[in-house]
């Protein structure tokens, strides 16, 4: 049996070997992404416009079905050894990627490949995100998308509302008209911490950690159940109770945006990225329309966070295969594929240049697409600053975990909001000090 | 029985009714859901007949988690672990019976410990040798001869990490000991006097006493490999070897999307399929199998 | 032990290296090799940086997180319930049958049936069949609003796995106890009915004394099965993933969240060891009795 196995691996050792000396074919690299369905089969379709552009590499892209089992399944093949030259990452991971040392920079890789980047091309909301505190890019914007408040304007007509809600007292105030019109959901809420927590947090200038949100040493400490967000929770949760906001979650049934789109819930909170989506599900016919997330009156409102997830090139492959992961970068950064990307997805132009040039083809004016410049202008509606810049903590995803955690406690089982908040900022600090200690020695460049 | 127990008897009739309701009403709503369109799957009050959607949703299952490749490597792997399970077991079971050395007990209580120690349990161990399962023989042969051997042996998308992992647990091992036990000394010992070697013993009388014990053993690891789900998941990241109970998680409606169950009820319903059809038409064998190798 | 046994060094040692190889590969070995992970801080991917050793610090930090606690609570309140239920049933099952009515051999052709389902299945089919908005349980749910929400009540999630948990392994036992039931000889039975003693009588003296050590061997099967077996893990996997608020977060999920969602190598190798350490000493006590039993028989 063993010696079966030894057999057939040297074997295939041997295959490889073979494979990897004739040169006459394309070189192969592949790249892993965590998006599926829909959204898979258009990153699916960038690789074979890719292929068919040039005949020296040929791309091979691998859905692995989700953000957070690409990630597993990349770290897993990179102890192996079996990892791909391309990985996308989501924003809760880039500092795990940062720390890891099984990358290669983007300005590197591109400056090693010959490619002459205008790195000032990308949005500086996006940008930031993926750099090092001095702006260094170290992987590329991919699918960039910011969240958006989405309304349901035939709904807001029969309650005789008259415009989006800018503040959050406005969405209480709408929501009661919607309720007394007969919807039984006005609201729709879910626990991801993206909202109420990472975008909530920015536009209101409130700091998540210390340290300029981690960006300026590994000893960040969170800070959210200090800030305006524990009264963001403690204003949703009267809400709710009083049957205005109603909790929608793919457990309970149905995530906001489904909640949405069938009409059973008339304002929600999601990514643009799913304004695509919506297009094509909500019935024909239905206005709704997109606006910037509220604010609590007084609130001088910043920029949002950039979300979605950017791409990393992976350390120790052939030197062959990061020419050829170059080229696609390149290809894939120029303008014409940016605005198919955008228009296909739903996701923002993550290049000024590619946002230009949308603009200029009059895309934004076409009905189907109205609305989605209210994420560039999101994205860039301030100066990114400390609190505004990004999130650069360590175990980020659980950090969130813990956060939706003390959420569904609040909503679910009405623990006492303050309380909750405490657990979960006590807990993600415990697990940020076991980050630094894990990286004791490394400085966060 | 003897006596006449009229109300007993209707007590009884109506437990096992009770239960065998409670068994099969699962499967005939999850076979309900998956001949449903999207609407129908999700109406209340649930209809309790089939619709007419079923070879859509079939065909839409089949192709959502490339189930054709899925249920291969699953085939594949099933059989690998079953047939290098018998193997090894039968092998070391009958060392272990049919010899007596100080090295019998320890190499029993080694391979017994191994007993209550599911894959679950000791999944963070074996992943973390996952990506280099030859070290141990590289720096046993380093510190023995002071070669440094360049081999790696890695697990990661390979029917051997799929296998090797769950072969190497030692339940068969325990059947075929209980069995050899109760072949007659005299086989052994007549196999003696004509002097032919414990290996012809084995291979002419032992392995043909066995066939049905093999038997009843194949079914239950065959089911049983079928169904691991923890270890697939994270030996594979080709999609070209993921496995069909991995292939549980694609078709799980998916995020925003339509909340089609009954295309996840279908595709549910074709994974499940072998190793049901395998427990209801060698049920016989697998019972046997069971009650032999727990005792 | 056997009379007659070969004489041979080397055919004994041939013959038992494969399995010895195997599990030196695959249990011991990496049990060995994981203290490298569970005594230091072992980064995400790896190799980054110098690897400090940390003494003990991953265990006391276990030992020292709320959410660990939770999860031991969880678990035994889940293994507890679902060995208890599952083997009740089956008692129950296993003497109803063994009364040998008209038709017993069909009902027990189905009872097993439920066990060649694999935990993920029985999961994803039970998600939807008890899920509060479609499926069976939205009739209820109309009448009584919020009746059963596993989403939204951590009971009612811990009532879900454990259904699902019982659907499948009622069969199982039941093949045990049955066949345990028919080797009671049935003169036993048949003097006692002569005696007058009904069948429920019957059963509590004499059936059920004689049936212990089947019992009792199924108790630890069973133990063992949902503390930390794959159905467990899968079933919890594919229901209510842990939630809601941790209610059914049972220690073999964490331990994989842990490791392979939370990238805590060094905490869930910690983790591992403890569970495997607890398992190796019950399974040491566990030893002298089946030993027993095997010489009995």
């Amino acid at each position: 049996m063993l010696t079966k196995i030894f057999g057939a691996a040297s074997a295939l050792a041997l295959l490889a070997g073979l494979s990897g000396t004739a040169q006459a074919a394309p070189v192969k690299f592949e790249f892993w992404h965590g998006l599926s369905g829909d959204l898979g089969e258009r990153v699916q379709e960038a690789c074979t416009k890719f292929n068919a552009s040039q005949t020296d590499y040929e791309i091979n892209c691998v859905s692995q079905g989700a953000y957070d089992t690409n990630l597993q399944n990349t770290i897993a093949a990179y102890r192996a050894k079996k990892h791909p030259a391309i990985t996308q990452v989501y924003d809760a991971g880039t500092l795990d990627l940062m720390m890891s040392n099984a990358f290669v920079p983007a300005k590197k890789l591109m400056a090693d490949s010959g490619y002459k980047i205008d790195w000032d091309n990308y949005f500086p909301g996006i940008a930031n995100y993926f750099a090092t505190a001095k702006g260094e890019l170290q992987s590329f914007p991919f699918n960039s998308s910011t969240a958006v408040f989405y309304y349901n304007a035939d709904a807001f007509k029969k309650a005789g509302i008259t415009d989006a809600p800018k503040t959050w007292e406005q969405v209480a105030t709408d929501a009661r008209k919607l309720k007394d019109a007969g919807f039984e959901c006005p609201m729709a809420i879910n626990f991801d911490p993206w909202f109420s927590l990472d975008q909530f947090s920015a536009i209101h200038n409130q700091p998540i950690a210390t340290q300029a949100n981690g960006y300026k040493g590994l000893d960040a400490e969170v800070v959210f159940n200090k800030t305006k967000v524990v009264d963001e929770i403690k204003f949703w949760k009267k809400q709710a109770d009083e049957k205005l906001f109603v909790v929608k979650t793919k457990a309970l049934g149905m995530d906001p945006i489904p909640a949405f789109s069938s009409q059973t819930c008339q304002m929600a909170m999601s990514s643009i990225a799913d304004h695509g989506t919506v297009g094509k599900t909500i019935p024909a016919g239905v206005e709704w329309h997109v606006a910037m997330l509220p604010v609590f009156e007084g609130t001088e409102r910043q920029k949002s966070l950039v979300g979605g997830a950017s791409l990393w090139v992976m350390k120790d492959r052939p030197e062959a295969e990061y020419k050829g992961a170059a080229a696609f970068l390149n290809f894939i950064a120029q303008p014409d594929m940016v605005e198919w990307w955008s228009t296909v997805t739903g996701y923002i132009p993550v290049t000024k240049t590619g946002f230009q040039a949308m603009k200029a083809n009059g895309f934004y004016d076409k009905p189907q697409f109205k609305g989605r410049e209210l994420a560039i202008e999101s994205l860039s509606f301030t100066e990114p600053s400390d609190n505004t810049r990004g999130i650069r903590l360590g175990n980020y995803t659980q950090i969130r975990k813990e956060f939706s955690t003390a959420l569904e406690a609040i909503f679910m089982q009405n623990a006492d909001v303050q309380t909750s908040l405490d657990e979960a900022a006590a807990r993600s600090n415990t697990l940020l000090r076991r980050f630094e200690k894990t990286y004791a020695g490394q400085t966060l460049n | 029985m003897i006596e006449k127990t009229p109300f007993a008897n209707i007590v009884t009739y109506a437990i096992l009714f009770v239960a065998l309701t409670l068994v099969l009403v699962p499967f005939w709503i999850v076979i309900c859901a998956s001949t449903q369109s999207v609407a129908q799957v999700n109406a209340v009050p649930f209809s309790f007949v089939p619709g007419g959607e079923m070879l859509k949703n079939y065909a839409a299952a089949w192709q959502r988690a490339d189930l054709g490749l899925a249920l291969f490597n699953s085939f594949v792997m099933a059989g690998l672990v079953t047939s290098g399970k018998i193997a090894v077991s039968a092998l070391s079971a009958f060392a272990i019976v049919y010899f007596r050395s100080r090295w019998g007990m320890v190499f029993f209580w080694l391979v017994f410990m191994t007993l209550m120690l599911p894959l679950e349990v000791r999944v963070v161990p074996t992943y973390n040798i996952a990506a280099d399962a030859f070290q141990p023989f590289r720096l046993l042969i380093q510190t023995l001869t002071g070669i440094e051997v360049g081999i790696d042996w890695n697990l990661l998308n390979t029917y051997s990490g799929l296998t090797l992992p769950l072969v190497a647990t030692a339940t068969g091992t325990f059947l075929f000991r209980q069995f050899f036990m109760t072949v007659p000394d005299e086989l052994a010992e007549a196999a003696r006097m004509d002097g032919s070697g414990p290996w012809r013993f084995f291979v002419d009388i032992l392995l043909p006493l066995s066939r049905t014990n093999m038997l009843a053993l194949a079914t239950i690891l065959f089911a049983d490999t079928w169904n691991q789900y923890l270890w697939p998941r994270l030996m594979v990241t080709d999609p070209s070897y993921s496995t069909a109970m991995t292939a549980l998680r694609a078709l799980r409606p998916s995020e925003n999307g339509l909340p089609d169950w009954n295309v996840t009820n279908a595709g549910a319903l074709i994974i499940v399929l072998p190793p049901l059809i395998v427990v209801a038409v060698l049920q016989r064998w697998f019972v046997r199998g069971l009650i032999a190798t727990e005792k | 032990m056997k009379r007659v046994v070969f004489k041979s060094r080397w055919v004994p040692a041939v013959a038992a290296l494969p399995q010895l190889l195997l599990i030196f590969l695959f249990f011991y070995w990496p049990a060995v090799s994981v203290m490298n992970w569970a005594f230091t801080l072992e980064p995400a991917f790896g190799g980054a940086g110098e690897r400090i050793f940390v003494g003990w610090e991953n265990f006391t930090s276990v030992f020292a997180d709320t959410q660990y606690w939770n999860s031991v609570r969880v678990s035994l309140i889940f293994a507890c319930s679902s060995t208890f239920i599952t083997l009740a049933l089956a008692l129950v099952l296993a003497l109803a049958v063994d009364r040998q009515l008209k038709g017993s051999k069909f009902f027990r052709f189905f009872y097993i049936w439920p066990y060649a389902l694999a935990g993920p299945a029985v999961g994803t089919a039970f998600l939807f069949i008890l899920s509060p908005e479609r499926g069976l349980m939205a009739i209820v749910n109309a009448a009584h609003p919020d009746f059963w929400n596993p989403a939204k009540y951590g009971s009612h999630a811990m009532i879900l796995i454990i259904t699902c948990f019982v659907w499948k392994w009622v069969g199982y036992c039941f093949i045990f106890l049955l066949a345990g039931l028919q080797s009671i000889p049935r003169s036993l039975t048949e003097a006692a009915a002569m005696d007058g003693s009904g069948p429920l009588r019957r059963a509590i003296d004499i059936q059920i004394p004689m049936l212990t050590p089947t019992l009792f061997l199924l108790l630890i099967l069973i133990a063992t099965e949902s503390f930390v077996g794959k159905d467990t893990y899968g079933i919890v996997d594919r229901t209510t993933y842990g939630g809601p608020n941790n209610a059914t977060n049972v220690m073999v999920f964490n331990i994989v969240a842990k490791a392979f969602e939370g990238l805590d190598y060094s905490g869930a190798a910690a983790q591992s060891l403890m569970v495997i350490a607890i398992i190796m000493v019950f399974t040491f006590v566990q030893f002298r009795f089946v030993e027993r039993r095997v010489h009995y028989r």
